[in-house]
């Protein structure tokens, strides 16, 4: 019963986020300084997203060279910065990671 | 272009960023399996809510027997980005009526919010929604298609695959374009020092610090850089 009820307020919290300006408000009614704070939303959360998936094994931070994850990221967000298409990334990080697990044994 | 091109234009366009939608939907299926969802629970959690990270952090919190409140809180704050497209779209958007904008509200996600947004700034596209169409629903369907994949297939993924790290790419190529004035990186750079050092936090609360963290950092920065 708690699962049925999280799926559906999760999916109400999504969709009502996906909605809010789209079809409910109008943008420019909306406070200056919350409009100034919505636009650093996309970087802060993705950041906050990536980070843990590069840095953290284990719940523990691993900044060393030993940590393939944290070398096919640096790679996948240089590909990112160069060739700005979103595929780019998983195209070139997925088989740098498949081969430093491999070359690491 | 004709509505009937525009949508079949969005069918084409969207359709590289299958490759990156696929392993995500595997792995947000394979989730809701290892979080001890029935099929039809994480069929059903991706059918409604339709956002791979929104999905991915429910299951983490359900798995880890977390109050209601918590989880649905958690899933709002990664979340709130949808906010924010949502007001970049809507001028585009203003137009249609209320049953095209409740539709493609729906249909929204990171990959076609940034193509529509390219596609919307130019004048010639009069019927550019139906691209916008196009593009949700094949997202749309190959999204569950995979999610459902993940589910079936459940446990069998062999861990050597590390598909897992697709979700991290997928986001490396969202984050990158998202990162364009000095206070954006600030807000990346400090979002990332908080979320690492505040992953002992529970509920995956170092994410909802570290967001809070990161567009408090990009505020500072952009109005230091007004008053020189």
């Amino acid at each position: 019963m708690k699962t049925w009820l999280v799926i559906a307020c999760v999916s109400a919290v999504t969709y009502l986020l996906r909605a809010s300006f789209i079809v409910f408000a109008d943008p420019q009614k909306f406070p200056h300084a919350f409009r100034q704070a919505l636009r650093f939303v996309p970087p802060a959360v993705l950041a906050a997203i990536v980070a843990p998936g590069l840095l953290l094994a284990g719940g523990v931070i691993d900044p060393s060279p030993r940590n393939a994850r944290l070398l096919a990221g640096l790679v996948a967000l240089a590909v990112a910065a160069r060739w700005r298409h979103p595929l780019a990334p998983i195209a070139v990080g997925m088989p740098v990671l498949w081969l430093l697990q491999w070359a690491m044994g | 272009m004709s509505p009937r091109s525009e949508f079949l234009a969005g069918v084409r366009d969207i359709a590289p960023v299958l490759l990156g939608t696929v392993p995500f939907g595997l792995v947000a299926g394979v989730a809701a399996v290892s979080a001890g969802l029935s099929a039809l629970e994480g069929l059903a959690l991706s059918l409604f809510a339709f956002s791979g990270i929104a999905q991915l952090i429910t299951c983490q919190l359900l798995a880890a027997d977390s109050p209601v409140i918590v989880t649905v809180g958690a899933a709002f704050v990664v979340s709130l980005r949808l906010l924010m497209y949502s007001a970049a779209l809507s001028p585009h958007l203003a137009h249609l009526n209320r049953r095209w904008r409740a539709l493609l509200a729906f249909l929204m996600t990171d990959q076609s919010f940034a193509m529509t947004m390219h596609i919307a700034t130019q004048s010639d596209r009069p019927h550019f929604h139906w691209h916008f169409l196009g593009a949700g629903v094949t997202l749309y369907c190959a999204w569950q298609a995979s999610v459902a994949l993940g589910i079936a297939v459940g446990a069998q993924v062999p861990p050597a695959w590390s598909l897992d790290f697709a979700v991290t790419l997928t986001f490396i190529g969202l984050l990158v374009p998202a990162v364009r004035t000095r206070a954006d990186l600030a807000a990346g750079i400090v979002a990332t020092a908080v979320a690492l050092l505040a992953a002992g936090l529970p509920y995956r609360l170092a994410l909802v610090v570290a967001a809070i963290a990161g567009i408090g950092a990009g505020l500072f920065v952009e109005k230091k850089g007004a008053h020189r």
